[in-house]
């Protein structure tokens, strides 16, 4: 047991903390934030160049054969800046599923792409209905002719504007909530019968709702054995739960340490915020729960590395904590800042925002606490 | 990064079982003498009567995970108490500044569990704020003796001590913390009076001891007269991970939750209420991450010497802990939480539930009280001052 990075790990922490450093100052994020579509594309490229686009796929597919702690390193770095650049909606989710299920010649024809930089993927999962249940699939897939003709509503697909292909998750056979009956196909994002209604989301990113009518796949795209996708899914899910924990920690130790240096600034009755007890003893609870978070973060994703069937609860117990936590210390953060805490013009109020969306995605905390405790 | 046991790692957790499945006590063994036969095997093991003296003092030398195996393994298993006093407390204070004699004249007593020991420091005027205390000592005109007068109080187990570590007040010209010195004497002897102080829980552990003209020779004195303070706040720091007690609290979460089971509720149990389930649910998330910041706690302690700011954090989260699981073991008796003494109505676990969870409010109270540890870190890992006005 040890909780020492490699010494290649390091260096890409380095790497990735000066990299946001030097891009992410506030004005620069909401400037690329603003333009579409919605991220830096020689940021992208930097990105791919320095080799984190490979860092989690097989070296058999030319990858560095890295794992969910390789993510963790740079998720958290990116989480201190806010990063926009869709890496978790390349490299998690659609490029996550793709390395898990898909056959050598899909893999082949994207993975290359995906690491490079050129070619980009998003996972499409969630539908009105499902609120945060992965399973309950509505959108269908029949068989024709050695196709599938898939009809429904996909939404808050994260980076569809941007992407070339789409991971989607369909119903193949079931009913609507079963896990049995879930299959996942590749698609080209500019197929006919694909309509994409791109947004921004509250921190900043960019999301879709992607309507499916009569889109026509070749049954090669599927990924993993039909029926049997949920599998995958879940991996997939859990890897992304992973990624969002270590950006929520970046994000966090921003927040807390932020204020602690403008309350050591600010003054009011003639004195320094920071000689407030009760602003003191806030500030160690959001310490805390930064500390608590980081534990469970390394917590989960060691478990995760060592045997994924093992971790599923521990993965629950992170996004509950993540949920809470990050609220907590946002909400705090802000408090703290006072009237300067509400504006847009200080960089906490972002950092707020993008935790307010963790906690949306793939299960906010009452949903985690919930799944744990059942489990 | 690795969660994995290494073999060598895994041997020595089997190591462990096979000790404390060895050396159960036996049915009819008397359980004093199993106790002392234990310790005295565990010493044979090479240091494992004190796991966590160092080894040039006998300790065992452990890494940070076999330390954790240890506490995780004697959560579970059957061993014989231990009181903290000597063993945890007085002893790192004689290796760090006491004398080759002292060290000789008490560590092995302490070693041997010959001698109970009590530690006198909280006062009527000096609780959190330690530094206050006014129990006087006053040197002797020919300077071999020291003549100790004043009162200690909130003093644990006062009552069945052999020893006493006090802190006493020689000098009180300077600053509070200055003039404070260490010294250490029998507590049966005239001049020592013990009151019992009883506790919510209808419960003796503490008590008010009066000194009155106590004598003490200057060779019970550690290290040197007035520094006394750096001593015991040196310890202070230095065992705030000691006191979270974590695999046991996980081992007494399991034990809640088999009891919550146990209440039927409607076709189900008590588990299946979900306001119930939702505050077991947390505070086991609470555990599962507390558990691990203790483990980066000891490995960040093993790689540089002092234990990283994270530790910091471990008393408050780990007595918080306690009493949450003392709470719902309250919560889980319902109507039986109600009576009181040794009658034992209502479920087995009901008994003394509620003393247990009322004597459990000292746990954020006593070693530094939960305010005072996050105006410790506020300090030390934050760096806020506190009303310093401009």
């Amino acid at each position: 047991m040890n909780f020492e990075l490699s010494e290649e790990q390091k260096m890409i922490q380095q790497s990735v903390e000066r990299f946001v450093q030097e891009n992410y100052d506030l004005t620069n994020r909401i400037k690329i934030s603003s333009e579409d579509p919605g991220y830096s594309k020689d940021y992208w490229s930097s990105m791919a160049e320095l080799g984190w686009l490979g860092l989690a796929f097989e070296e058999q597919d030319g990858g560095f054969g890295g794992n969910q702690i390789d993510t963790l390193v740079l998720m958290e770095q990116f989480g201190k800046g806010l990063v926009l650049e869709p890496f978790l909606a390349n490299i998690v989710l659609g490029g996550g599923a793709i390395k898990r299920g898909a056959s050598q010649a899909i893999k082949d024809s994207i993975i290359p792409g995906i690491m490079d930089g050129s070619m980009h993927v998003t996972l499409a999962y969630a539908e009105e209905q499902s609120r945060f249940d992965i399973e309950d699939v509505a959108t269908s897939a029949r068989e024709e002719d050695g196709n599938f003709i898939i009809n429904g509503k996909k939404s808050m697909v994260l980076n569809a504007e941007s992407a070339d292909r789409i991971v989607v998750v369909v119903r193949t056979s079931g009913s609507q909530v079963d896990e049995d009956g879930i299959s996942l196909f590749i698609v080209d994002a500019t197929s006919e019968g694909i309509q994409r209604e791109n947004f921004p989301t509250v921190d900043g990113l960019r999301a879709s709702e992607v309507t499916f009518e009569n889109v026509k796949v070749p049954s090669e795209n599927l990924i993993g054995e039909k029926d049997k996708g949920f599998e995958i899914l879940q991996a997939v899910v859990n890897d992304a739960i992973l990624a969002l924990a270590a950006e929520a920690v970046g994000a966090m130790e921003v927040l807390y340490k932020d204020t602690v240096e403008y309350t050591q600034q600010r003054e009011q009755f003639d004195h320094a915020l920071s000689d407030f007890q009760v602003l003191q003893h806030r500030m160690v609870d959001m310490f805390m729960e930064y500390e608590q978070c980081k534990s469970l973060l390394f917590r989960a994703t060691m478990e995760t590395v060592q045997d994924p069937q093992l971790s599923q609860r521990t993965v629950h117990a992170l996004k509950h904590l993540i949920g809470k936590s990050g609220i907590f210390v946002g909400e705090s953060a802000v408090q703290l800042h006072g009237g300067m805490g509400v504006t847009e013009e200080l960089r906490i109020g972002h950092f707020f925002k993008r935790l307010l969306v963790i906690d949306s995605q793939f299960g906010n905390a009452d949903f985690h606490l919930n799944k744990f405790t059942n489990f | 990064m690795d969660i994995k046991l290494s073999s060598d790692d895994l041997a020595f957790r089997d190591d462990v079982r096979a000790f404390f499945d060895d050396n159960k006590m036996k049915a009819g063994e008397d359980y004093f003498s199993w106790r002392l036969d234990w310790f005295k095997k565990a010493r044979e093991k090479g240091g494992w009567d004190v796991p966590k003296w160092p080894e040039k003092f006998g300790g065992p030398g452990w890494s940070p995970t076999q330390h954790y195996i240890w506490e995780q393994e004697t959560a579970q298993a059957n061993i014989p108490f231990d009181l903290p006093f000597g063993l945890g407390m007085l002893a790192p204070i004689l290796m760090n500044y006491g004398n080759e004699e002292q060290q000789e004249r008490f560590m092995p007593d302490i070693r041997d569990r010959k001698v109970n020991w009590c530690q006198g420091y909280s006062e009527p005027g000096a609780g959190s704020d330690l530094a206050n205390l006014k129990t006087k000592a006053v040197l002797s005109d020919d300077g071999t003796y020291y003549t100790v007068n004043g009162s200690k109080m909130w003093t644990t187990l006062a009552h069945v001590a052999d020893w006493i570590f006090c802190l006493t007040r020689t000098d009180d010209s300077g600053i509070k913390q200055q003039g404070i010195t260490f010294l250490l004497f029998p507590m049966k002897q005239e001049g020592i009076e013990i009151k019992p102080i009883i506790t919510l829980g209808g419960s003796h552990t503490v008590n008010t001891v009066h000194f009155t003209d106590v004598k003490v020779p200057v060779e019970n004195m550690i290290g040197e007269e007035g520094k006394g303070w750096t001593y015991a706040k040196g310890l202070l720091e230095h065992e705030r991970t000691g006191l979270a007690g974590l695999s046991k609290s996980l081992v007494e979460l399991e034990q809640l939750k088999d009891n919550a089971r146990s209440i039927q509720r409607g076709n189900g149990n008590l588990m299946d209420d979900s306001s119930y389930k939702s505050k077991i649910g947390e505070l086991e998330i609470d555990l599962l991450a507390t558990e691990f910041t203790e483990l980066r706690s000891l490995a960040s302690a093993a790689a540089g010497g002092e234990p990283g700011p994270e530790s910091s954090i471990l008393k408050l989260k780990g007595t918080e802990i306690k009493q949450r699981i003392q709470k719902l073991t309250v919560e889980a008796s319902g109507i039986y939480s109600s009576a009181w003494g040794d009658k034992g109505v209502g479920p087995a676990f009901a008994k003394g539930g509620t003393a247990g969870y009322l004597n459990s409010r000292y746990f954020t109270i006593y070693g530094g009280a939960s305010e005072v540890q996050k105006d410790i870190v506020a300090k030390k890992v934050l760096g806020l001052t506190k009303g310093s006005s401009k």
